[in-house]
């Protein structure tokens, strides 16, 4: 009978220890994270003007139904969609081509996942800014694209044309990001047994077999988590296009809903608004999470 | 022994709170100008000095920063004791009642009204609120056209005679000095001050009959036919058009006083002439720059200079009253010295005894300044004047540089800008 006891006890104390290991990080959340959250969203039933030191209107669920009729929201809504479908599907396929190239490398694999991750590092005002200078009319953006394809003196308009400023802030993104998740894949590829890859070579795989039968299924759950974060970065992206419309560029085409959830707050005082907007960005994102981990649920791999 | 320690301790201790108690800090924000800050700085020095126990503490931002920087510490109440923003960036902060009126005592005037008779007539009316004063001046400012001469000459034209005085002319000039590999704009002739559209580019409108807002201040959009006119004129300005500029290019007033060829005229106001002689001495005593007045169109029904707008000094009323005291006496004591930020900083603090001095009247092209100013009113200002110039600036953006066309562009913008008067 003392046994079983002995077993409860023990993992008790595991579980004490558990906690204990796990309260910074929860309390951490609470604070930073959850509490915002909450606050976010009793702000946002309130008309609140930021300025303003009188006790806001209480308005209930007002600043959402002004907001789903609002056509700059929905444009918003447009622009994030757009932007997130054009760049983290970019960035989760060549992120996976380059992990397979540089673990494929029997020579400057080191070099190369640097060289790959430096953009990761810088911060990302610093990122646009540096591609505020290469798409200037009279920069590196035009005189690249003019070298390449035999066309000088062409402006290619990078910021000045609403789809080049949709494409060019997905091209700053990439850069900057891709060679974070190459680096996420190449540690799901060497977790891969090499004794599958040498079974496969005994019953004849080649290469192309070899990434379509093993090494993608195997590489499931790192593409799940780099599909999901890669995903959440560019539903929350901000600075390149607060940057690029500082810039002079248009801005109903990259009015993703961080940025015009700061104008509504920083330009027009709208708290409360912004506020709404913002636990809407949350559920999209609550949800396209959820989403994808039902899809990937039964995808777990053992070896 | 111990007693002693204990007594000595407690008085240590009594004399640091005295001493802290006594001492006051003046956070001061401002937006970056290395001329200002030097003669700034040196003031701070001399009020400190005959005021003991009082530090200012001056931090400076870029100037496109500083809006949000002071907007988020009001907002988490933790605003500066002392800042200076656009007017229309201010307003908002009188109507919500953040800030403390004019301490005339602590400026060292006799009365409220003698602040007012110091002044030029009008200066002070967009910080006046429910009959209290909230502001003083740091600048009041117009802008008119800086003219590179000696580009000028290099196309054959004359820059004293034929600069550009009507906005069909400065298409044409700046197309004659615009010098493009392909499409690429090389030089530019002349270009817009992009973002600040109620200041420059909204007297462009009133110059073909247009207005803003109703005089009832219930409409937004007057006489939508002007309104298209000037668009349809951006449009044709911009890479769409006749490629004569851009918003996406460097800004052109800080291209001009390089004069490395990229620019041959940009708008700005009396303080460029400042920032010349600090960026590049050599141009500035060359002669080869000159200041033209703000043109008009050639079929305008009425002459409407760019807009003047003003910076004022405010004081945070949510700050102890012997805070707000101090921070409107060392207002007052910068501002004693108007003629030294006119010959050091080119800034205009708009008193009468300024305006009339010969150190005013002999800064080169003040007459510009003066007259145009003269005939101009001031900028837009309202609660949500820095609202209603980015959605002018979102329609200006979308008719030069997406297909947009410019009727659809104005509806947009009606539609906004009218949503912002009725929210109001």
């Amino acid at each position: 009978m003392s046994k079983p006891k002995l077993i409860y006890s023990i993992e008790r104390q595991k579980a004490r220890w558990g906690w204990i290991f796990v309260a910074p990080s929860l309390i951490f959340f609470s604070l930073f994270s959850f509490y915002p959250i909450l606050t976010a969203f009793y702000t946002s039933l309130f008309k609140k003007r930021l300025l303003s030191l009188k006790p806001p209107d209480f308005i209930a669920l007002g600043n959402y139904t002004y907001l789903l009729k609002s056509p700059d929201f929905w444009n918003s809504m447009r622009a994030t969609i757009v932007f997130t479908l054009g760049t983290f599907i970019p960035i989760l396929v060549f992120s996976l081509i380059f992990a397979i190239f540089i673990s494929s490398r029997k020579r400057f694999q080191n070099f190369l996942q640097l060289a790959y991750y430096s953009p990761a590092v810088l911060s990302s005002v610093v990122a646009a800014v540096i591609w505020l200078l290469i798409f200037d009319p009279r920069g590196l953006g035009n005189q690249w694209l003019n070298f390449i394809l035999h066309t000088p003196g062409v402006d290619h308009k990078w910021l000045a044309n609403s789809v080049m400023v949709q494409l060019s802030t997905m091209l700053v993104y990439f850069w900057k990001y891709v060679g974070y998740f190459t680096i996420i894949f190449i540690v799901g590829l060497a977790s891969i047994p090499q004794s599958i890859y040498e079974a496969a070579k005994i019953d004849g795989g080649n290469d192309w077999k070899n990434f379509w039968y093993i090494t993608l299924p195997l590489l499931k759950p790192t593409t799940i988590l780099v599909s999901i974060i890669s995903m959440l970065q560019c539903l929350r992206t901000f600075s390149t296009q607060y940057l690029f419309n500082q810039g002079g560029a248009p801005l109903a085409p990259i009015n993703v809903i961080t940025l015009n959830i700061y104008h509504t707050a920083i330009r027009d005082h709208q708290i409360g608004r912004a506020s709404a907007m913002s636990i809407i960005l949350f559920i999209i994102m609550m949800l396209f999470t959820w989403i994808q981990f039902k899809t990937s649920r039964a995808d777990e791999i053992s070896y | 022994m111990k007693k002693i320690l204990i007594i000595m301790l407690f008085i240590m201790l009594l004399t640091l709170t005295i001493q802290a108690a006594a001492d006051i800090e003046i956070t001061f924000w401002t937006h970056e100008d290395p001329n200002r800050t030097e003669i700034e700085e040196k003031y701070i020095a001399e009020f400190e000095q005959a005021n003991p126990g009082v530090t200012i503490k001056r931090v400076t931002s870029g100037s496109g920063q500083i809006q949000e920087l002071v907007l988020t510490a009001f907002a988490a109440n933790q605003g500066p004791d002392i800042f200076n923003m656009s007017i229309e960036d201010e307003y908002a902060y009188i109507v919500n009642e953040r800030l403390s009126p004019v301490d005339f005592a602590a400026c060292g005037y006799p009365s409220l009204q003698a602040i007012y008779d110091a002044y030029l007539p009008g200066v002070l009316d967009p910080v006046t609120y429910q009959g209290k004063l909230y502001g003083l001046p740091l600048e009041l400012t117009n802008w008119c056209i800086y003219i590179n001469k000696k580009i000028f000459r290099e196309v054959g034209l004359d820059p004293d005679k034929d600069y550009p005085k009507t906005w069909e002319e400065m298409m044409e000039i700046s197309d004659k000095i615009a010098i493009r590999e392909g499409e690429i704009l090389k030089r530019r002739g002349f270009d817009f001050r992009y973002p600040y559209y109620l200041v420059s580019w909204v007297p462009m409108v009133e110059q073909l009959g247009g207005k803003l807002i109703s005089d009832d201040g219930k409409e937004a959009i007057i006489n939508e036919e002007a309104w298209i006119k000037v668009l349809d004129y951006m449009k044709e300005w911009g890479p769409n058009g006749r490629n004569l500029g851009s918003p996406t290019y460097t800004n052109a007033r800080k291209l001009f006083n390089m004069d490395n060829n990229d620019i041959a005229m940009c708008l700005s106001g009396l303080y460029q002439q400042g920032r010349i002689k600090a960026d590049n001495p050599e141009f500035y005593e060359s002669g080869e720059w000159m200041v033209a007045p703000f043109p008009v169109f050639e079929n305008a029904v009425q002459e409407v200079p760019c807009a003047y707008y003003g910076h004022y000094y405010m004081v945070n009323r949510q700050k102890p009253a012997e805070n707000q005291r101090i921070a409107w006496k060392f207002i007052a004591y910068m501002l004693s010295h108007p003629e030294e930020y006119l010959t050091k900083v080119n800034l205009i603090q708009p008193t009468l005894k300024l305006m009339e001095s010969e150190t005013y009247q002999s800064m080169p092209y003040s007459d510009v300044f003066r007259d145009d100013m003269a005939k101009g009113h001031i900028v837009y200002y309202g609660a949500n004047s820095a609202k209603i110039q980015s959605l002018i600036k979102e329609a200006i953006e979308a008719v030069m540089l997406t297909d947009t066309p410019s009727k659809d562009a104005l509806q947009n913008l009606k539609r906004k800008v009218q949503e912002v008067l009725e929210e109001d």
